[in-house]
């Protein structure tokens, strides 16, 4: 959604025009040829998002496959590890994986193998891969949105209650500066030792339902919410200095109501779409937070599988998190038009 | 089987460091109040032995156990990790236990007999024994395991290493096994002592190589779930009237549950056991053991390893190392004690021989301070050996300008127990005392293994857990020729007579004197390898849990059989 354009209806709206060209006279929303044209366009649209996503999912796995290649080593020799490299083994280990196959015979393979749904065998785990993946993507997932739920909901207190507030804005300002300086792994093993093993509030390690969570949530979400805070606060306060601003108050409205209907949604643009690389650092982040608190998860496999080349599990991370990626862009478009009435009514042009 | 010390998949140290400061901070305010009434036996080195066992044992509860490591397969005879055993030993019986001075005992066998020319071991079964599911133990159940084990397609390994001197098992009768060797093996019946047995019906489950509740053993607890990166759950086998002779009761287990959690972090584990969130741990850094040692609501117990101490081979094909001199030079140049003192606060033992001081029979004691610590001598030799250009930023070079350097390339997948930092003390001390350029780099699995492959590297470090000389013959016999870390690259026929002499006869006597020679010659006179210290197991406890050990002879922690908890 780069390249939107206001159409007659967004022109009429207060801010300046967010896209660059000009898009010349349109006919008015509503009638029969317009309607027409907006299916075509919502077709057309929704066919480039699946080229696009089959091409981005293709991109991602070979990367990982030549990377993996690149990485220096013997798979064989991996699997077996450093004191079983007898050439038995060798041969046998080499004949159960095709590691013999050239790399290219083994690419397509894989490619054809993932087009029938078979993602493969894990070589370090002999289990199938998308239940190696499967039964840690819950509790990823579950960290994950503990994270962002962090991230959001103290984003949006702290922004709401500050924004425009010479001190408080001040105060908010330097705690935000120092949790999104801290290293996350920093951040979870002071949450270790002070809440955990001191306090003893919280278990460190596992998924154990929601007691497990809370300090997983807060190590991996504190760091996010330092930078959504700081640009919803940014952004309240621009929108606080409009004159629509004034106009609103004029009406009687309380200041709350103001922030919450008015600045809110303007403030929030911009945020949802940093939200592809929300979603990238709450995943990463969370590798990190999986390895501290001992919790199981797709970061914990995915570090040991890039380190033995256990090349059809990090296959199936890769295509999972390409996967992610996309489908994040997409809600992410689909939000910006629910905050944005004015991008409801462009049309795409390519 | 392929129990070699395949070291567990060690996570990063960095969370450790990073917390060093905080742990001491708290381990400073919660130490206030040490004694001195710690139950386990003091200091590393000293035998392995029960935590204190007072009172009589109760049946029921559960116990949470903090691992270190977590199994890459749950498939207890595809994985070759020796701390997986750990956890393993709750589900998957042997046939045989063996006692601290290596006598062989009933387990799921209740006998042997070896025939004169020592080719035949005839088996006989303890009767009335099944596994979980119901499922007999029987002589047809030992010949479908060693089958598979055999199979190249099931167990790679398994076909290359100690069973491959199996010429042929058949059963006779319901409850006799026969086993022909193509050689004389000394080591067999250790080798079948350390195999666990699993069902038959469990070869054809579709997870037989990831392991997991579908995998059904004999032992005192049932493996009812596995949840990957997090735990695994036992619950008592209340059928269990087969413990093995050296356990110290009968019948079924004392705990009704035991959870093992998996927590990769040293940092965290003494942390949770210190704050009651798990009742019992193992692996504890010798900076941490005071905290645990000292204090009167914990029992500390350790106990060494069996097999080859962690140890650096200088690579006599490649490199510097080929030249004794060199070698001799290396080994001399460094205060290994005053190291190994410093680095695991006096917690860990020095070692001196191919084996480890634990071994009941082929310890050579005589190796005891027979070479080291001498500067002097280091330099002299160094200059014998030519390396007596202009130093190069303290390093010394030869005629021809080359730096005296050699090149350890550390897997960092197998570094645990501070042995990077280890290294790192060698390292300073041979640049300081003689000018030799120890260059240890911490790299990856893949690099490792290439630099292993085309024999790229000056020194390689390894420790093995082999008991009965299975762990030398690795280490000494030509690569292509059973030498699977021969990581010295020694080919020398000498070697392999005293090998093959030691493993073809069951005189003791004989067996002690050729391994013996060999440890002088390997060590002694000819300086290919330096061994570091000898690795141990640590256990602390909550001092409610009593029955906590080692395995005899083959050590490593003991399952929970025996554990059982007072009241807390």
């Amino acid at each position: 959604m780069t390249t939107t354009e206001l159409g007659a209806a967004g022109a009429t709206a207060p801010a300046a025009p967010i896209g660059t060209d000009d898009p010349g006279p349109l006919p008015a929303p509503g009638t029969p040829s317009i309607r027409r044209s907006v299916r075509l366009t919502l077709a057309i649209a929704i066919i480039r998002r699946i080229i696009g996503m089959i091409v981005v999912l293709w991109a991602a796995v070979t990367a990982a496959f030549l990377a993996i290649y690149a990485t220096p080593g013997n798979t064989a020799d991996l699997i077996l590890g450093t004191s079983q490299k007898s050439p038995e083994a060798e041969a046998a280990v080499t004949a159960q994986w095709h590691l013999n196959r050239s790399v290219l015979t083994q690419y397509l393979h894989y490619v054809a193998g993932v087009l029938h749904g078979d993602f493969g065998t894990s070589y370090q785990l002999n289990a199938p891969v998308s239940r190696v993946i499967f039964s840690q993507l819950g509790s990823t997932v579950e960290l994950a949105v503990g994270g962002a739920l962090v991230a959001i909901v103290l984003a949006l207190l702290l922004s709401i209650t500050t924004a425009g507030r010479p001190w408080p804005s001040k105060i908010a300002n330097a705690i935000e500066l120092i949790v999104v300086s801290l290293p996350e792994f920093w951040l979870a093993i002071l949450l270790v030792f002070g809440v955990s093993f001191h306090l003893g509030w919280f278990p460190v390690a596992g998924a154990y339902g929601f007691s497990s969570l809370v300090l997983p949530s807060l190590a991996l979400g504190l760091g996010i919410f330092g930078m959504l805070s700081q640009l919803l606060r940014g952004g309240i306060e621009r929108s606080l200095d409009e004159p629509y601003s004034l106009s609103v108050r004029a009406r009687g409205v309380s200041n709350l109501q103001l922030r919450l209907r008015h600045s809110l949604r303007h403030a929030a643009l911009p945020v949802v779409q940093l939200t592809g690389y929300v979603v990238g650092g709450l995943l990463g982040g969370a590798v990190i937070v999986e390895q501290v608190f001992s919790r199981p998860g797709i970061g914990q496999i995915t570090l040991s599988a890039v380190g033995s080349k256990d090349l059809p599990v990090v296959l199936g991370v890769a295509l999972l998190g390409a996967f992610a990626y996309v489908a994040v862009n997409t809600i992410v478009d689909v939000l910006a038009l629910v905050i944005d009435p004015r991008l409801r009514f462009t049309t795409k042009r390519s | 089987m392929n129990h070699f010390r395949k070291i567990h998949r060690r996570r990063s140290t960095w969370a450790a460091v990073a917390a060093l400061p905080l742990a001491l901070m708290l381990a400073a305010c919660s130490s206030s109040s040490a004694s001195d009434k710690g139950s386990g036996t003091p200091g590393a080195g000293s035998p392995a032995s029960g935590s204190s066992s007072a009172g009589t044992p109760i049946s029921g509860g559960s116990l949470t156990y903090g691992a270190e490591t977590e199994p890459a397969t749950l498939n207890p005879q595809l994985n070759g990790q020796d701390k997986a055993r750990i956890t393993l030993r709750n589900a998957y019986d042997n046939l045989f236990s063996v006692t601290a001075s290596g006598k062989v005992e009933a387990w799921l066998a209740s006998g042997y007999k070896v025939s004169p020319d020592q080719k035949t071991y005839t088996i006989t079964l303890r009767q009335g024994v099944t596994f979980w599911d119901g499922e007999p133990f029987n002589a047809a159940a030992v010949v479908k395991n060693i089958d598979e084990v055999l199979n190249p397609k099931y167990d790679a390994f398994g076909a290359a290493g100690p069973f491959s001197n199996v010429k042929n098992v058949s059963a006779d009768g319901d409850y006799t096994v026969v086993f022909t060797l193509k050689n004389v093996y000394s080591p067999f019946l250790i080798t079948l002592a350390n195999l666990p047995i699993i069902s038959p019906d469990s070869y054809s489950k579709a997870d037989v190589k990831a392991g997991g509740p579908d995998i059904v053993g004999t032992g005192p607890f049932i493996l009812q779930s596995y949840t990957r990166g997090q735990d695994v759950v036992f619950v008592k086998n209340p059928k269990y009237n087969w413990a093995p002779a050296t356990a110290a009761h009968t019948g079924p287990a004392y705990l009704d549950k035991v959870t093992i959690r998996f927590l990769p972090e040293a940092s965290v584990r003494t942390g949770a056991l210190a704050s009651g969130q798990v009742d019992v741990i193992e692996g504890i850094p010798g900076t941490s053991a005071a905290q645990f040692k000292n204090s009167s609501k914990y029992s500390y117990i350790t106990a060494l390893n069996t097999g080859t101490p962690y140890s650096l081979y200088f690579n006599t094909t490649y490199g510097p190392t080929q030249d004794i001199r060199v070698r001799e030079a290396f080994r001399d140049a460094v205060d290994l004690n005053a190291i190994i003192s410093s680095v695991y606060a006096g917690q860990r033992t020095r070692a001196w021989s191919a084996v480890s001081p634990e071994d009941p029979h082929f310890y050579d004691k005589s190796l005891e301070n027979s070479y080291g610590n001498n500067v002097a001598e280091a330099n002299k030799l160094l200059d014998e050996a030519g390396w007596t250009g202009p130093r190069k930023g303290g390093i010394r070079t030869n005629a021809q300008g080359q730096t005296l350097t050699i090149q350890e390339y550390q897997d960092k997948t197998y570094v645990r127990d501070s042995r990077d930092v280890l290294l790192q003390a060698i390292q300073a001390q041979l640049k300081q005392n003689v000018g030799i350029d120890f260059n240890v780099q911490e790299v990856d699995d893949g690099t490792a293994s290439q630099h292993q492959s085309k024999n790229t590297y000056g020194t390689y470090d390894n420790s093995n857990t082999d008991p009965d000389g299975v762990d030398i013959s690795y280490h000494w016999l030509p690569t292509n020729a059973g030498g699977f870390i021969n990581l010295s690259q020694v080919k020398d026929p000498q070697l392999t007579q005293w090998l093959h002499a030691a493993q073809s006869t069951d005189d003791l006597a004989v067996r002690t004197k050729n391994y013996d020679q060999l440890q002088q010659y390997v060590i002694g006179t000819k300086a290919y390898s330096f061994p570091l210290y000898e690795p141990a197991d640590q256990i602390a406890a909550a001092s409610y849990v009593h029955g906590l050990g080692f395995r005899s002879y083959f050590q490593m922690p003991e399952s929970e059989y025996d554990v059982w908890t007072s009241k807390h």
